[in-house]
């Protein structure tokens, strides 16, 4: 560790680390566009200037390891008309165009130059313009204006470093440079669509999102990736009701920066709903019904036949897969299986750019085999669907793809099915009992990644309608059958209950988990991956 | 020998002789003598030598090269590089092809010596595109002197081995940085390095290189070959030694390079050696070494041309290319012209050099079309300002800026005068926001 001052702040760094991360821990902002942690150095953009004492010059702070001792700072007037200077140059060829540009709100080139630049300019010609090249598509999901580009290269670099695709260059020269792609080959990696995270303007945008919401009106929920087992750590942007995008959120030990394309875009599946209220067969077919009667319908369904047999969920919380494990497993008289689609591999790399690889294509297999559950694939399922003539508890319809194909529904005919489900397949169309299943974002519990790190998932929307939660399902089905059930019904109430009872999870908070980037299992998890 | 003087030419004294590029010339006129000396002597003792000649780096800026050399790590593993810039793109600068067009062995003996002295066994002369005949003389040069023996494996019996690659540039003005130039090697687009760390310990392929001009190059068989100290007596001070090849063009009636020792006054070198004035005109202004140094106005004629002088009249003396301009030369021209070369050249790499290099070219462009405005000198002046002085990664910032910044000083009058008679400003033809296009959608 090395001590600097920055700004009067006396701060205890890491020896080795920047200008820009030791300022960052002494609480002082020093603006960047080229520096981005995941990325190496540079030093182009010269916007992080500042003042070391004992050097003549101003220095790049991007590009200044620390010293003992080292006296910043970064508030001076040479630094301030430095950093105006810089922005000035930024903007000379910019083309302005925040009213009707995308990424106005989280745009770094208006955020400094509120902050740090000044109000005016001194240009008055024509502004550089690339025709052709303002609304050009990369690749399937990144859209270019290349009149907006800072030329911080931090996109191709991304690429050369991070995807190591080498997908993007700059062409020509001088005040003439664009990024482009090599001759004609789309911008068509697993990761493509973080070059957009990266780019600090709006020069390249998600095509996915664009225009459909102003950042500044969306929330945005703590969340896990919910499409595969990596659990990459991941902000929910979503607006009235509406899920409008994913976004990676910094975790050194899981995903870095950075998120899979297909984890990404999976986004716009957690709107829609087919299911707001529980469905009972009837003389006239599935009709909707109260919870109430739907609770007593499950409750007569696990009582009369023998055994139950329960597809539970690799794709719900710790805490559901907990209420289950006490509701089913560890309770004589029912059957369960996790069914586990292992699908394309899907990967990320983390802050110390080692990759980390999904097992398979749920958010929480780990978790599921942690709680002692037996995990299957399709041929298992099928086999374990038609291997009895008792009823079936489903606790997610979109648990394996199987599940929601043709044969799922042949599987179970002429058996008594309940399922919780939020969207309509050939299985909820066979079904005797359907209840409304709370989505990703409608629900809040943990999630344990295939490196063994349990996070917390919030929720950001109210279920709509009666949906509810699977842990809540569970939870109500419990009281019913005369199981305990701690309260009071909250996630965390279940989740200290687990932490208390299952050995891996011992010792964890949900405290700690509010405020900490996952925190690894008390077991070494590469032997059940 | 004293400055100013006639002297016998040292580095063009094969100049006006016949086949002066063969070997059997250079030969006979005792050339690779000082490598035969060289090689017996320890290579700390080459590099004491060069360092006491207090020879400068001839491209530009004027380093010391025995203090350059001894940056080299000495205990490190790794192979080590010697590097021949010939990418002489500055305008104004031609110094390096004459040495090459006159006498290719100088520069081979020197290259052959100076990677004896940093222990280089591969060597790379960085020729820029435009020298295609030159980079065929070297090559034919090469070998010459590897029949002979000069290159190679186990060089005149001593163990010494060395290999000189002749590697074509493509033309790029900034390749002749050295880190830019290093970066041409590796097969990369040639955009200068972030430094530290530099060349000396970080260079081509991760490994310590030097890379020295070839007019530096060409003046190290002399120096072993005579001593330092007669290489320290030729010029005007101890700091400002050795014959300089100075490249005159411009207005003068007499264009072309010429061999004097360094230090003579910039009076000389254009009314004796150059001939002076075409007739009827009167010396204006000169850019004393390469069109990146500040200019200096007619009252500046009688400072010694060399580098320490140079300086202190507050420009620089860069290669020794120097560009005379006569009463018949518009300054904001001449600062456009120069402007739009740098702009064109700039890599593209750190905001300040390219955004500032074309704003200020626009600036300059408008002020000639005649809609100049008075903000525009101090626009001027802020670009050259921030572009430079260490706010840019290489010094293509200070190349743009020094030409604006001295042109602004020095005749500032003739940039008032176009603004004085200016109409107002057109509106612009970009628009802000983007335009409703034919077929009903916005551009963006």
């Amino acid at each position: 560790m090395v001590t600097v001052t920055i700004d009067g702040h006396e701060v205890q760094v890491a020896e080795g680390v920047n200008l820009v991360e030791a300022a960052r821990a002494a609480g002082v902002e020093i603006p960047t566009y080229c520096y981005h942690p995941g990325l190496r150095v540079v030093g182009q953009c010269r916007v992080c200037f500042v003042e070391v004492e004992g050097m003549p010059r101003l220095v790049t702070a991007c590009s200044t390891p620390v010293k003992d001792g080292m006296v910043v700072n970064t508030a001076s007037d040479r630094v301030r008309e430095a950093r105006q200077a810089v922005l000035e140059f930024l903007l000379a060829n910019h083309p302005l165009d925040c009213p009707v540009c995308d990424q106005a709100g989280e745009c770094y080139l208006q955020d400094y130059s509120v902050e740090f630049g000044t109000d005016s300019t001194h240009m008055v010609d024509d502004r550089r313009r690339f025709p052709g090249r303002e609304r050009n598509e990369l690749g399937p999901h990144v859209i270019q204006n290349q009149n907006r580009c800072i030329h911080c290269t931090r996109c191709i670099r991304f690429t050369q470093e991070i995807s190591e695709t080498w997908d993007l260059t700059m062409k020509s020269r001088g005040n003439h440079a664009y990024i482009g792609t090599f001759d004609g080959e789309p911008l068509d990696n697993p990761w493509s669509a973080c070059v957009a995270d990266v780019c600090p303007v709006g020069a390249l945008t998600v095509k996915e999102f664009r225009f459909r919401a102003r950042v500044w009106h969306l929330d945005e929920t703590p969340s896990v990736c919910p499409g595969c087992s990596v659990g990459c750590t991941i902000d929910i942007g979503h607006l009235e009701g509406i899920v409008h995008r994913f976004t990676p959120r910094e975790n050194p030990e899981i995903n870095g920066w950075w998120m899979c394309d297909f984890g990404r875009f999976l986004a716009e599946d957690l709107n829609g709903r087919d299911f707001e209220v529980p469905r009972l067969r009837g003389e006239r077919g599935l009709q909707d019904t109260g919870w109430q009667e739907a609770m007593a319908a499950l409750t007569e369904l696990a009582e009369v036949g023998s055994p139950l047999r329960v597809v539970a969920s690799a794709n719900a919380t710790n805490e559901a897969l907990y209420l289950a494990k006490r509701l089913f497993l560890d309770r004589p008289g029912a059957e369960v299986v996790v069914p586990v689609h292992r699908g394309e591999e899907h990967r990320v790399k983390n802050a110390q750019r080692q990759w980390v690889a999904g097992a398979d294509e749920h958010p929480n297999s780990t978790g599921a085999r942690l709680m002692g559950f037996t995990t299957v694939d399709t041929e298992g399922l099928e086999a374990f669907l038609r291997g009895g003539r008792g009823p079936i508890l489903i606790l997610d319809g979109g648990a394996h793809p199987w599940l929601l194909s043709q044969e799922a529904a042949r599987a179970v005919t002429g058996q008594k099915v309940a399922v919780a489900a939020r969207k309509a397949s050939p299985l909820t169309g066979a079904a005797y009992l359907v209840l409304p299943l709370a989505s990703w974002i409608e629900t809040e519990g943990t999630l344990t990644s295939s490196t063994g790190r349990v996070q917390l998932a919030r929720r950001g929307l109210f279920p709509r309608g009666q949906a509810k939660p699977a842990w809540e399902i569970l939870a109500l089905a419990g009281r019913q059958l005369g199981v305990e059930v701690p309260t009071p019904l909250t996630p965390r109430t279940f989740f200290e209950a687990m932490a208390a009872e299952v050995p891996p999870f011992a010792a964890m908070t949900w405290r700690r988990l509010a405020t900490e980037p996952g925190i690894p299992v008390l077991e070494e998890v590469a032997h059940v991956g | 020998m004293t400055a100013g003087g006639a002297m016998k030419p040292i580095l063009l004294r094969a100049r006006g002789e016949d086949k002066s590029r063969s070997i059997s010339t250079y030969l006979r006129m005792g050339g690779y003598g000082a490598l035969k000396k060289a090689l017996i002597m320890d290579p700390a003792g080459v590099r004491k030598e060069v360092k006491d000649s207090g020879l400068r780096g001839r491209g530009g800026a004027g380093f010391p090269t025995g203090v350059k050399w001894g940056f080299v790590p000495q205990d490190l593993p790794k192979p080590k590089y010697l590097i021949c810039n010939a990418d002489e793109s500055e305008p104004g600068t031609f110094k390096d092809r004459a040495i090459i067009h006159t006498d290719p062995h100088m520069l081979i003996e020197g290259i052959i010596i100076s990677s004896y002295a940093i222990d280089a066994h591969v060597a790379y002369i960085y020729i820029r595109g435009e020298f295609w005949e030159e980079a065929r003389i070297l090559e034919k040069a090469i070998a010459e002197a590897r029949r002979k023996g000069y290159l190679g494996t186990n060089i005149l019996r001593t163990g010494f081995d060395l290999e000189i690659h002749v590697h074509r540039g493509a033309g790029a003005y900034i390749c002749g940085e050295e880190t830019a130039l290093i970066e041409s090697i590796e097969g990369k687009r040639g955009q200068p390095r972030l430094k530290p760390p530099f060349p000396a310990v970080v260079g081509v392929f991760g490994c310590p290189t030097v890379v020295n001009n070839v007019e530096t190059l060409a003046c190290v068989p002399h120096i072993i070959e005579h001593g330092a100290a007669w290489f320290a007596a030729i010029g005007r001070n101890e700091r400002n030694s050795g014959p300089k090849l100075y490249g005159i063009s411009g207005h003068v009636r007499r264009p072309g390079v010429y061999e004097l020792p360094m230090g003579v006054t910039f009076r000389e070198l254009i009314y004796e050696h150059a001939g002076g004035i075409r007739e009827g005109h009167e010396l204006k202004a000169f850019i004393p070494g390469g069109s990146s140094c500040p200019v200096l106005p007619a009252d500046f004629v009688d400072i010694p041309a060399d580098f320490d002088s140079v300086a202190e009249a507050g420009s620089m003396f860069g290669s020794g290319g120097l560009i005379v301009m006569d009463d018949s030369v518009d300054m904001v021209w001449a600062l456009e012209n120069l402007m739009t070369f740098y702009s064109h050249e700039s890599c593209g790499q750190c905001t300040p050099c390219r955004e500032g290099s074309d704003w200020a070219l626009d600036i300059l462009r408008r002020i000639r079309r005649g809609y100049g405005r008075p903000e525009d000198l101090e626009t001027l002046e802020r670009i050259s300002r921030y572009a430079s002085q260490g706010m840019t990664i290489c010094p293509l910032g200070d190349a743009f800026c020094g030409p604006i910044s001295s042109f602004l000083k020095h005749f500032r009058n003739e940039f008032e005068d176009y603004i004085a008679k200016a109409k107002p400003l057109p509106p612009r033809t970009t628009p802000v926001l983007p335009v409703r296009s034919g077929r009903g959608r916005f551009g963006i």
